[in-house]
């Protein structure tokens, strides 16, 4: 008997239920044309374009803080790299590809929408196979569960998937069928020491979480996740808390040191926290998981049961009294302009300027090469931030720019920081 | 992707069977396509291919052994010609030491024809005619992120498996062969992998204990039925087509020196050709037989133009004071030598 024919025979056999399943073929495969361009191949990792104008995300433990890193993407094509900003702790690093002009990249998705047993695409260059043919590899998956909580590296609210991820894996775009990134994979759970194979248990950073860093992460340099300073927690249903609720209702406050940002947002001893910025806070894994969704300087909504009452509180994450006065200097990004990636050490290019931004109403143009700050030589963005970040808000900085083959003086008052405010 | 079913029956709704018709195309997968599917089992003399050797995976010797079991293979001409992975025959064998057993039970003593150890494939050879061939898909109609099926015959010669997963890249092995996440192990490895049409796409390879990526990681590879095609004849003659040792010069590749363009030593290996040329730390490569070099990757491009015993020309600039002196080293490249 010829087989072929009995194939044919099984593969045109109408099935209306069998054309959603080549329907949903059609749609990974779709996915992965879509979504292949955008593929960076960074070191011994993997990155994803998320702009035309090259801002790439990786792991922090791929890329680490060194500029200058030769990068590539599909099909080969060279370039160079500077990592911008950084967590360090929660393994993410923001880099700017120099010179990028109209790069295929990739929206970040929403990935509180995000669903437990949907398809998704991991994009990745594991065991480097996909060095020289410069061609990504592609694996398919479900989300398996979210909220993980691990800590050092801190995936402290990530996706699971079952998506295989591998060494080479780090840093790639974890993907809905849509095209969209909704998490940063890098980290997997390996079936023996010193055995890095998948083994079905990989996890992602959710975009969600990227996206509230991404303002820091722009302004440059190490970013550190939030935490509320000041209070003691404790997890309810222990017994050595008597009467402080069931495990699962939320983590109670067993304690508060006064003049900390924890004692200024008004807790009180026995606070049963239960939500934060609308998120249930089951136990104290889902609460450092949540607080930690937001960087440093931020400040976020919580809600707490104190008796029968419910009370509403904002707490300002971090403890400016704890952090180094540079830290806590000017925002070079609240002056309302962002630079070009294409400085060749002769200035910062403008490369766009906010409406109603401080950069605006100084009279900085789209264009403009600021060539000197305050009678120094600035040569690129990155003396150009560290020079702001160590004035104060409200200082005025003297910008002496290049426009038009003329230099020009501009003074800019630098606006109080958005994120304190 | 072995939750694939599982997943199915969450999106759609329970009255809707897309789940149940995917169950069905691979069952009947199964039954179609394993029955050009066959086990092999094997008897050794000595095995050295069957222990892994890469630095500290050496300490879990148990894991990395060749596990016991048949592995599998396909039939890939009805006059009794298999095809396999060329890691389940590999090793010292003893007198007719391969034999297959086909779907319908019937165990065959094998001869082994050639094999390909960079494709790592095998022909085998059976005294049977009349064998069901499985059609082959037209490479050019597939793409990354299609589903495929690998279908083996092990852990019991009777009973096939099937594992499904997509396509994850078309070219790797140096385009010998696709990647896919359908899991592979020890078992079948040398199996099938088909579309979902059971169009055979290739044979399932490169699992073996020297490879980083292990058994059941996401990572295998089968390789193109064009491939195989290409080098049947020749396996056929009985050529055993042994791999090329890559041309090796003996150098590692710095961080770049930003005052020049082009590929900066961090080291040289002892004794390698580079040594021998005279080449030293933080020389900076610019040309290779008068093409550009800017990287690691750009030398490895021109060396895989390259082959052992070739006499290469290297031109390179080497720091002195403030300036750059313009160096050039006359080399034969070696053969790499064998991993630790």
């Amino acid at each position: 008997m010829n087989i072929a024919i009995a194939l044919s025979f099984l593969a045109l056999q109408g099935d209306d239920e069998f054309q959603k399943v080549l329907e949903l073929e059609a749609k990974v495969r779709a996915c992965c044309e879509k979504v292949r361009p955008a593929y960076v191949f960074f070191g011994n990792g993997s990155g994803v374009c998320i702009s035309a104008d090259g801002w790439v995300l990786t792991n922090f433990h791929v890329s680490g803080d060194k500029n200058g890193q030769a990068v590539r993407m599909t099909g080969g094509a060279r370039f160079t790299a500077d990592v911008v900003g950084y967590d360090p702790h929660g393994d993410i690093a923001l880099c700017r590809i120099k010179n990028a002009k109209d790069l295929p990249f990739l929206e970040l998705g929403d990935s509180d929408l995000v669903r437990v047993g949907q398809h998704v695409i991991a994009m990745g260059n594991p065991f480097l196979l996909g060095n020289g043919s410069w061609e990504p590899t592609m694996t398919f998956g479900i989300v398996s569960a979210l909220h993980r909580y691990m800590d050092n590296p801190g995936y402290f609210d990530a996706i699971q998937t079952d998506a295989q991820i591998n060494p080479g894996n780090s840093g790639g775009p974890l993907i809905t069928l849509d095209g969209k990134v909704v998490g940063i994979n890098g980290r997997i759970d390996i079936k023996r020491f010193m055995n890095r194979v998948n083994t079905g248990i990989g996890y992602a950073i959710p975009s969600r979480q990227i996206q509230r860093y991404m303002r820091k992460f722009k302004e440059g340099g190490e970013v550190k996740e939030g935490y509320i300073d000041g209070i003691r927690i404790g997890e309810c249903g222990d017994a050595r808390y008597e009467k402080v609720g069931e495990y699962g209702d939320g983590v109670f406050v067993a304690g508060i040191t006064p003049d900390t940002p924890g004692a200024k947002a008004g807790f009180a001893n026995g606070d049963i926290i239960f939500e934060i910025e609308g998120y249930r806070i089951h136990n104290a894994n889902r609460f450092h998981g949540v607080v930690s969704n937001w960087p440093q300087g931020e400040t976020v909504k919580v809600r707490v049961r104190r008796g029968v009452a419910e009370v509403d509180l904002s707490a300002f994450l971090g403890n400016p009294a704890k952090v180094k006065p540079k830290e806590l200097g000017a925002s070079p990004l609240d002056l309302g302009f962002s630079p070009s990636a294409d400085f060749d050490d002769l200035g910062v290019e403008i490369e766009k300027v906010e409406k109603g931004g401080a950069a605006e109403k100084a009279g900085l143009k789209v264009g403009d090469v600021i060539k000197k700050l305050d009678g120094r030589r600035v040569k690129n963005w990155d003396e150009f931030r560290d020079t702001v970040k160590s004035r104060k808000t409200g200082d005025t900085l003297k910008l002496t720019v290049l426009r038009d083959g003329e230099e020009t003086e501009i003074p800019i008052k630098i606006p109080a920081r958005k994120s304190d405010e | 992707m072995t939750s694939l079913l599982l997943a199915l029956g969450m999106l759609f709704d329970p009255g809707d069977d897309a789940s149940a018709a995917l169950a069905r195309r691979l069952q009947k997968l199964r039954a179609e396509v394993s029955r050009s599917v066959v086990a092999i089992e094997v008897e050794r003399e000595t095995d050295p291919d069957g222990r892994g050797t890469r630095g500290p995976v050496a300490a879990h010797e148990d894991y990395y052994n060749r596990p016991k079991g048949p592995t599998s293979g396909v039939i890939y001409e009805a006059d009794g010609f298999i095809l396999t992975s060329y890691f389940n025959i590999s090793g010292g064998l003893k007198k007719d030491g391969i034999r297959v057993t086909l779907a319908d039970g019937k165990e065959h003593v094998a001869e082994l024809l050639g094999f390909d150890e960079a494709r790592d494939i095998a022909l085998l050879k059976i005294g049977a005619t009349g064998l069901p061939v499985l059609p082959k898909a037209d490479f050019s109609k597939l793409a990354q992120g299609l589903f495929v099926a690998l279908v083996g015959r092990s852990p019991d010669k009777e009973i096939p498996t099937i594992n499904l997963g997509i396509l994850s890249a078309m070219n790797r092995m140096e385009r010998a062969a696709v990647q896919t996440d359908a899991e592979m192990n020890y078992g079948n490895a040398g199996g099938a992998l088909v579309t979902l049409s059971g169009e055979l796409v290739g044979v399932a390879c490169n699992i073996k204990p020297k490879t980083p990526w292990g058994q059941s990681g996401g990572v295998g590879f089968a390789c193109k039925v064009a491939e195989i095609d290409a080098v049947l004849p020749r396996l056929k003659n009985k050529e055993h087509i042994v791999a090329a040792k890559k041309p090796f010069l003996g150098i590692r590749p710095g961080e770049g020196n930003p005052e020049v363009e082009g590929l900066q030593v961090s080291e040289v290996i002892k004794d390698s050709p580079a040594d021998k040329a005279g080449m030293k730390k933080d020389d900076v490569l610019t040309e290779l037989d008068g093409k550009k070099l800017t990287d690691f990757e750009s030398l490895k491009d021109v060396l895989a133009e390259k082959k052992v015993g070739d006499e290469i020309v290297i031109k390179a600039k080497r720091k002195a004071g403030k300036k750059y002196d313009d160096k050039e080293f006359k080399l034969k490249l070696a053969g790499a030598p064998d991993q630790p």
